[in-house]
């Protein structure tokens, strides 16, 4: 499914879409004039972009930039003041559209624990399934289904109360309970926030899976490593806007503008950064840990890496980085 | 979901009647209501109502902002004005249909309410519009103290109080996630009551009282983390001190139930 954002504002003084759906059209061919309400708060503003099918689309951006009123834009839980969100074509704000969409896109916010009800773990994860309406057996297709894409036991865990578990499979109990819709969109409001770092790693590679296994996955994230390790590409919201719209190279290329915005580069990208400032020759677009560590040894080992055309101006930049740190220790 | 702004909710401004003890606030907003009660005649009732904006003037809030922090109830003053006008018969009939009847009395009788009620309206929630909670509970706390004597846990009702006041827009928030969370995977909440409603019902409530036993852990722990022990012989950071924006307010609050009990005696031309 391709989810396409058009001119799309928010403001929760024109919220309430659905009080005022004969108005839509006209307000949704308006371009939102901010002079016309100075006094409403824009969560959104002209934000215009693509979730392409099969892609791994991050978000990022400070907190109150507008990243949870966006994502619940892509399954129409609100519509949008100005501007209108695509589902393959179709409008969001339109009747029974955003219905029918939130079978497709699966949205999960944030501590989706707390949002645990029932009795038995099988009938929380059959509560999305059901609520479509399917079948006895084919719920408990999905349920299985569900709980074995994150990793549970069906036959130790199914019968169990969901509050007697554990955070970490709480956490995935919920997202099975989203999974068991089998969307094709997986929209992820901070799914790793407040794990420990072992659960973390367990749940990344989760998400990997499912977005090896097909599904579209939008994923909003504080963590710039994370996002720059999964993209395909990054949206960064600032105040509403779109910011940066590019691939993790593309973004993370201009660390100074993040930061301006409360971000930060990935931390290899940032030191990669660094080590340039000192006069390292480090030529790849986007650093992960392990490709950073490569080049710096061969740096090191006065081997020239892609970028560094001889091993004098690599060993003249090890001397000044020396200096750098002597003189910085000096100063301590 | 949009924060929708709660009834009363509390307007900092730098004021007179802000500044005044919330004691004295708390008492004065009960002696208002009996003001308010007090105007019979259509002249005394304005001399109120005029009275009320001058509090409000003193107060800094702007008069839309008070109207529409009352905004739900409205409909119960628009309620009851219709009531009035079906039920209140006598002098002219301006329309007649059936049972329904629309008097000269009924209209006069019906915008006498109406106004009446918005007053009390009015008068109430300038002291949760001025006040903040921490310091009406804590008026609450002293007025109760000398109930303490026999018994009544002044001290316990007014924690509760604040701690219930202090969570409610705390769990609106939180509602509003898991109303969001539950639609997205497809609860229908206007849904008929008995196929599903009532279960998208418990998965609603279900979490938010699980939320409310964490938030109750959690502040408890914090609570005793900070010693509390309860009431006694806790000292407050600010007294609360009586001061002569007291005494204005007492005297205006007098003055107004003076004008309002001596219009009631001039005669309506």
């Amino acid at each position: 499914m391709r989810l396409a954002f058009e001119d799309v504002s928010y403001s929760y003084e024109g919220g309430e879409a659905k009080k005022r759906r004969g108005r839509r059209k006209k307000d949704a061919a308006r371009q939102a004039d901010w002079g016309n309400a100075p006094d409403a708060v824009w969560a959104l503003r002209d934000v215009t972009f693509t979730v392409e099918p099969g892609e791994f689309f991050g978000v990022a951006g400070h907190t109150g930039s507008g990243k949870s009123t966006l994502i619940q834009h892509m399954n129409g839980l609100v519509h949008p003041t100005c501007g209108r969100v695509l589902a393959d074509g179709r409008d969001l704000a339109e009747k029974g559209v955003a219905t029918e969409v939130r079978r497709q896109v699966g949205l999960v916010f944030q501590y989706p624990e707390n949002q645990l009800f029932a009795n038995t773990v099988y009938d929380d994860v059959a509560f999305g399934p059901r609520n479509m309406g399917l079948g006895a057996e084919e719920v408990d297709r999905r349920v299985r289904e569900g709980l074995a894409l994150v990793g549970l036991s069906f036959d130790e865990l199914a019968e169990r109360s969901p509050f007697d578990l554990s955070g970490g499979q709480q956490r995935r109990v919920a997202f099975a309970g989203v999974l068991a819709m089998e969307p094709e969109v997986l929209v992820l409001d901070e799914p790793v926030a407040g794990l420990d770092p072992l659960s973390r790693e367990e749940f990344l590679g989760l998400i990997r899976e499912l977005h090896a296994g097909g599904r579209t996955i939008v994923m909003v994230s504080h963590s710039m490593e994370d996002l720059a390790a999964l993209s395909d590409r990054i949206l960064v919201l600032s105040e509403g806007r779109v910011f940066r719209l590019g691939t993790p190279a593309e973004v993370f290329a201009d660390a100074a503008a993040l930061k301006a915005v409360g971000l930060g580069a990935p931390a290899p990208e940032a030191f990669a950064a660094s080590l340039r400032e000192a006069g390292f020759e480090l030529g790849r677009d986007l650093y992960d840990e392990r490709t950073l560590a490569a080049d710096i040894a061969a740096q090191l080992a006065g081997t020239p890496v892609a970028a560094a055309p001889d091993a004098a101006v690599g060993f003249a930049a090890l001397r000044a980085a020396d200096a750098v740190i002597e003189g910085g220790g000096d100063d301590a | 979901m949009p924060d929708r702004a709660i009834i009363g909710q509390y307007w900092p401004e730098d004021s007179l009647v802000h500044a005044m003890d919330p004691r004295v606030k708390f008492i004065l907003s009960f002696v208002l209501m009996a003001a308010v009660f007090c105007a019979a005649t259509p002249l005394s009732l304005a001399v109120a109502a005029l009275f009320v904006v001058g509090f409000y003037a003193a107060s800094r809030i702007p008069l839309l902002q008070a109207i529409r922090a009352i905004g739900p109830l409205l409909v119960l003053v628009v309620l009851t004005a219709l009531l009035n006008v079906l039920f209140v018969q006598g002098g002219h009939v301006y329309f007649e249909f059936g049972i329904i009847c629309i008097s000269e009395k009924g209209l006069q009788s019906a915008v006498f309410i109406g106004c009446r009620l918005l007053l009390l309206l009015m008068g109430m929630s300038l002291l949760t519009l001025t006040t903040a909670t921490l310091d009406i509970t804590a008026a609450f706390e002293r007025l109760m103290a000398p109930l303490s004597r026999i018994g009544v846990p002044a001290h316990e009702l007014g924690m509760i109080l604040g701690i219930a006041l202090r969570f409610l827009p705390q769990f609106m928030t939180e509602l509003g996630i898991i109303y969001c969370a539950q639609k997205s995977r497809g609860a229908h909440f206007n849904a008929n009551p008995f196929r599903g409603g009532i279960q998208s019902l418990t998965a609603l409530l279900i979490p938010l009282f699980t939320s409310a036993f964490r938030h109750a852990e959690t502040l408890s722990a914090a609570m005793e983390a900070r010693c509390y022990h309860g009431g006694v012989g806790t000292t407050r950071l600010d007294p609360l001190r009586l001061t002569w924006r007291d005494a204005v307010g007492t005297g205006a609050l007098v003055l107004m139930i003076a004008a309002v009990v001596a219009t009631n005696y001039v005669p309506l031309s």
